[in-house]
């Protein structure tokens, strides 16, 4: 069987309100802690979703558009960067499984 | 609706929903809060549903056609694994042929979706059918808490109070934070990240696949290479036209190994055993979600405070101890025991923890809590780098010399197994474990 990129994957996700182009994040990350004292920067990896990337620079971005909330940022980020939440059903963007 | 509750329960999955079937049931007036856009719709498991608390919930529920489990497990299979072999037990009996079945495989969007239209019709059999309901597109922000006791939900705007607040949240359990029963930083020492294929077969081709008849389903959990050097395992269950395909992998294990989940996952779909099982599948859905390791020292420092009561996840109730992964049966029967608690302290009138503390001592009192009490060390003795890397390894090594035939002389099983011991470690280091292991089992 091929193996599935992550991107390919990500495209079997259901979001909410994916028609929205204004949602409300319901992560917020401080990257300037990623970006000066975090000595791991893990969320870059251990993110199931990619929701956090490393430029060419070393510096970490953040988009919550692809986020399927796992909760594993909240648990890896030891350095307090991460502040989380769950995504208002309204103005926020989140999952549906169809499996689940 | 400013009128009070007796309970609002914040979370449909299975510990919400146990809760809730069994308000309904002892005629209480009750809230059921859910974020999604219907009961399950943010919630993964593995996964199988263990033990017999489901035909406690719904009577003769094996009988519905349409109902919302996949398949029941007659058929269990552990794995080791190294790079190139697989050694199995198995372990497949008739025995658990009968229903109420010892476990059956369930995909939460459908299962959680059916078992909240059985708790509707619950509500719709009891003296308020009215009054009581099941909410969704709701997100709970805030338990209101009046001199340090729960007495009700905020969500936006709306304010909604009850006497009781059964918190099954699952395992981010922010509102179990909010109300001080955990701390606001949990870390990741004791949280793993499961991640997960589903993969469909054309249904015929399924059961010839994975020699299943009928409704019977087989699990499979594996150790070793799988995780790629990560502290975990890898699973998979049989539904009824896919399977459910992953692993959990330890967070702070990750951070520290620089692994991603998701290539792990494809390191461990590469391996030629998992390759050959799901030749030819469509993936359909791609899946991650925490869960807790089983630690208790994961657990929030108390289940309960006044007004307030932790059920499944939320309290970080689940464990593996190397048997099966365990934990919607303990949302399950945490959440039925969290309701009749609340059923015992609306008889009193009294919602403070003086009552509600009997809510911990029947859980304690269970097999819930006898069991992440007593197989502690089995938890801790699983995420050994001996359990996870030198014993499979030694198993897969063990297993190639003795099924090799090569019409030279062969060495006594004995002979191979001493040298399988030596190139993956000692004999030291088995006795060790085979001490620890007895007493932890």
């Amino acid at each position: 069987m091929k193996l599935l990129s992550l991107q390919e994957r990500l495209g079997l996700v259901s979001y909410r309100n994916q028609a929205k182009s204004e949602i409300k994040p319901h992560i917020t990350v401080e990257t300037d802690i990623c970006n000066s004292t975090c000595p791991h920067k893990c969320t870059t990896y251990v993110c199931p979703a990619n929701c956090y990337t490393m430029d060419d620079q070393g510096k970490v971005h953040f988009q919550v558009e692809d986020c399927i909330e796992c909760g594993t940022c909240m648990y890896a980020c030891d350095q307090g960067a991460v502040s989380w939440e769950f995504p208002d059903p309204e103005i926020g963007r989140g999952v549906t499984w169809n499996y689940g | 609706m400013d009128e009070k509750f007796d309970c609002i329960i914040v979370g449909a999955g299975v510990a919400g929903l146990a809760a809730a079937m069994v308000l309904a049931r002892s005629n209480m007036k009750f809230l059921l809060i859910e974020r999604g856009e219907f009961a399950g719709s943010k919630n993964v498991s593995g996964g199988v549903l263990w033990g017999h608390d489901l035909a406690k919930l719904v009577p003769d529920y094996w009988e519905e056609k349409e109902a919302g489990w996949e398949r029941f497990i007659n058929h269990r299979r552990l794995t080791f694994m190294d790079e190139e072999s697989t050694f199995s037990l198995d372990f497949k009996s008739s025995h658990f042929n009968e229903p109420p079945y010892s476990g059956v495989v369930v995909l939460r969007s459908k299962f959680d979706r059916w078992l909240a239209d059985k708790v509707q019709d619950a509500i719709d059999a009891s003296d308020y059918a009215m009054d009581s309901f099941i909410a969704t597109n709701i997100l709970v922000d805030q338990i209101i808490m009046k001199d340090d006791k729960a007495v009700g939900i905020k969500t936006g705007e709306d304010e909604f109070f009850a006497d009781s607040v059964i918190i099954a949240e699952g395992v981010n359990n922010l509102l179990t934070r909010q109300v001080g029963l955990q701390t606001q930083y949990v870390p990741a020492d004791h949280m793993l990240t499961g991640i997960k294929e589903i993969i469909r077969f054309d249904q015929k081709e399924l059961e010839d696949r994975f020699q299943l008849n009928g409704l019977s389903g087989m699990s499979n959990e594996f150790v070793g290479w799988a995780t790629d050097g990560v502290e975990g395992g890898g699973f998979l269950y049989t539904n009824r036209d896919t399977i459910s395909l992953g692993l959990v992998l330890g967070i702070k294990d990750m951070r520290e190994k620089n692994k991603s989940p998701h290539d792990v996952l494809n390191h461990f779909k590469s391996h030629p055993a998992i390759a050959d099982i799901i030749r030819g599948g469509e993936i359909v859905e791609y899946t991650a979600h925490v869960v807790s390791s089983g630690d208790k020292r994961a657990m929030p420092k108390e289940l309960y405070k006044d007004g307030v009561l932790l059920a499944g996840e939320s309290a970080n109730l689940l464990m593996n101890a190397g048997k099966a992964i365990q934990g919607m049966d303990y949302a399950m029967r945490s959440g039925i025991l969290a309701a009749e608690t609340i059923v015992k302290a609306k008889e009193k009138n009294d919602f403070t923890s003086a009552t509600l503390s009997g809510y911990r001592k029947a859980l304690d009192d269970s097999y819930v809590m006898k069991d992440i009490n007593g197989f502690q060390d089995a938890v801790h003795l699983l995420h050994t780098p001996t359990m996870q890397h030198d014993v499979p390894n030694l198993i897969c090594d063990f297993g190639r010399q003795f099924f090799t035939i090569k019409n030279e002389p062969t060495p006594k099983s004995k002979d191979m197994l001493r040298g399988a011991i030596k190139r993956h470690s000692s004999y030291w280091d088995l006795i060790k474990l085979g001490a620890k292991g007895a007493k932890a089992l």
